[in-house]
């Protein structure tokens, strides 16, 4: 049996004592202020979140076709209920030689193009008859063929379109998958004023590092 | 018991319980990782049983974390499909839905911001970036006298960012897109560095997505929420492009600007403008990463 060790003196006990007592008085210390103040990631000023209408994949305009495919009200396309058969309505034209568009029609502001010679209703519409349109060679075509019409002067483009490379496409590139759509000229061109109007960006890039910059200068872009 | 013991064990309960108190901050560790996570094997090593796993823990996780049911899908490349991205500078208004549609297919980070798309504001009769300004916020676009030049990954045949991994986290696949395993990924971030096109992203805290913002339909190599520490670029949409749909970014542009397809086939959008249309611009060409991203103009 191997002799008893020699126990510590009394001081030195004392001393052991008061360390551990003085190390969880730390850790207790410790607890109590991470308890106070749980972990959370620093605050960050909220970057507001994108209006949903910029994420819109609907085209702005409608098409008589899509109208048509819709069962919508069609009476704006009822030519004959205000204007006569057989008596197309003459075109008018102030001292500029600019075309005159009644007021029956103040909704359409003539645009096609740069110079005046295709701001004529004719040129497009059928003067023998109003329900369709015709081409400069002659041919007659539906409403819902207009994107035909369109082509018959802008061939590049229409040959374009057909392959699928102007305009918007939707659905599937590969066609066997699924369905591929292709949108009409008058889609996303106003056949009047073709030219594709300017409209607001969606909102910048934050830059990453500084959002919180951004939060007083919020209100002051809403005020005016 | 005696005094002193009775000391001494209420002291090392307490100092016990202060211990694990103290420690407590370490809870939310399970917030980035879980074992099955730290133990998944490299993508390119995964059976189809590993991955299905994986595929299910990633699906529990989105659902714990955003309460909806995600649907993740591993796709892999289409045979005899290479991709390749045409951009019509004549066409192109700036309007920027590219950048938003990209952001909520994508599931990309609101706050802080995370956008793979840039679109820069150059002056008419200058290709010089250095001239170029991405904060542009004017009433209307498009603003005369400039053009706007969205530039992403650009989805290089030679990409610098692949060399420089130091983990192969991401790698380029058959089909033409450069992918990152956002589990492998270290967030080195010499990818970013290496990158001319300023294309790569870096997570630098948990991203951020409304619930309700959540786009659902995910690929692991896509648009599964990130997590904080990795990378992440565009990927021209894998989720979609890989099933046969079109990029978010070009269904949702008003001006049909984008044009998307396979350059392996004949009749593609893609290949009609490479043989038809006349300038093409691969973004610094010099730096040699031959982009599959072209950006052409009208004739």
């Amino acid at each position: 049996m191997s002799p008893t060790p020699k126990r510590p003196s009394e001081s030195s006990l004392r001393r052991t004592n008061w360390v551990l007592a003085g190390i969880t008085c730390g850790f207790l210390a410790l607890a109590a202020v991470l308890l106070a103040t749980p972990w959370k990631p620093a605050t960050q000023a909220k970057i507001p979140l994108v209006d949903p209408s910029f994420l819109e994949q609907t085209a702005w305009r409608k098409s008589y076709a899509d109208l048509a495919r819709e069962k919508a009200d069609l009476s704006d396309f009822q030519c004959y209920v205000c204007h006569e058969k057989k008596n197309p309505p003459p075109l008018r034209y102030d001292d500029q030689h600019v075309l005159i568009v009644p007021d029956e029609h103040s909704d359409i502001k003539m645009g096609h193009g740069t110079h005046n010679r295709n701001n004529l209703c004719y040129n497009c519409h059928n003067e023998g008859n109003l329900l369709t349109f015709s081409t400069r060679d002659g041919n007659e075509l539906q409403f819902a063929e207009s994107s035909r019409l369109c082509g018959s002067c802008h061939g590049p483009n229409f040959r374009d379109w057909e392959a699928g490379v102007h305009g918007r496409m939707n659905g599937y590139w590969n066609h066997q998958l699924g369905e591929f759509k292709r949108l009409d000229c008058v889609n996303c061109h106003n056949p009047h004023a073709p030219r594709i109007p300017t409209r607001k960006p969606a909102p910048p890039p934050h830059p990453l590092r500084q959002p919180v910059l951004l939060e007083p200068q919020a209100p002051q872009a809403t005020t005016p | 018991m005696g005094r002193r013991n009775f000391l001494r064990s209420s002291a090392a309960f307490a100092g016990l319980g202060a211990l694990a108190a103290s420690l407590s901050p370490l809870r939310e560790i399970g917030d980035y990782s879980s074992v099955d996570e730290f133990m998944q094997k490299y993508y390119k090593e995964m059976t189809p049983d590993d991955m299905s796993k994986v595929i299910k823990r990633i699906e529990n996780e989105v659902q714990r974390q955003y309460g909806i049911r995600p649907h993740v899908r591993d796709l892999k490349p289409m045979d005899g499909v290479e991709f390749v991205y045409c951009l019509n500078l004549t066409r192109c208004i700036g309007c920027r839905k590219c950048v938003h549609a990209c952001v909520a297919e994508n599931n990309q980070s609101r706050n802080p911001e995370i956008q793979y798309i840039r679109v820069l504001k150059l002056p008419h009769g200058s290709m010089d970036i250095e001239k170029a300004d991405h904060l542009y916020n004017p009433e209307a676009v498009p603003q005369k006298g400039f053009f706007y030049m969205p530039v992403q990954c650009q989805q290089c045949h030679n990409p610098p960012c692949v060399k420089v991994c130091p983990v192969h986290a991401t790698w380029q696949e058959k089909d033409g897109i450069t992918v990152i395993d956002y589990d492998w990924c270290i967030g080195c971030r010499y990818c970013e560095a290496a990158c001319p096109y300023w294309a790569r992203r870096f997570n630098f805290t948990k991203p951020e997505i409304p619930k309700e913002r959540l786009n659902p339909n995910m690929a692991y190599l896509g648009n599964r929420p990130r997590k904080q520490g990795v990378m992440e670029k565009c990927h021209f949409c894998i989720q979609r492009t890989r099933v046969g749909r079109y990029p978010a970014c070009l269904e949702v542009c008003p001006v049909g600007a984008r044009k998307f397809g396979n350059i392996l086939d004949p009749d593609s959008e893609v290949s009609y403008i490479l043989r038809e249309k006349r300038i093409f611009i691969q973004l610094k060409e010099e730096m040699g990463t031959n982009p599959r991203f072209f950006y052409y103009f009208e004739k």
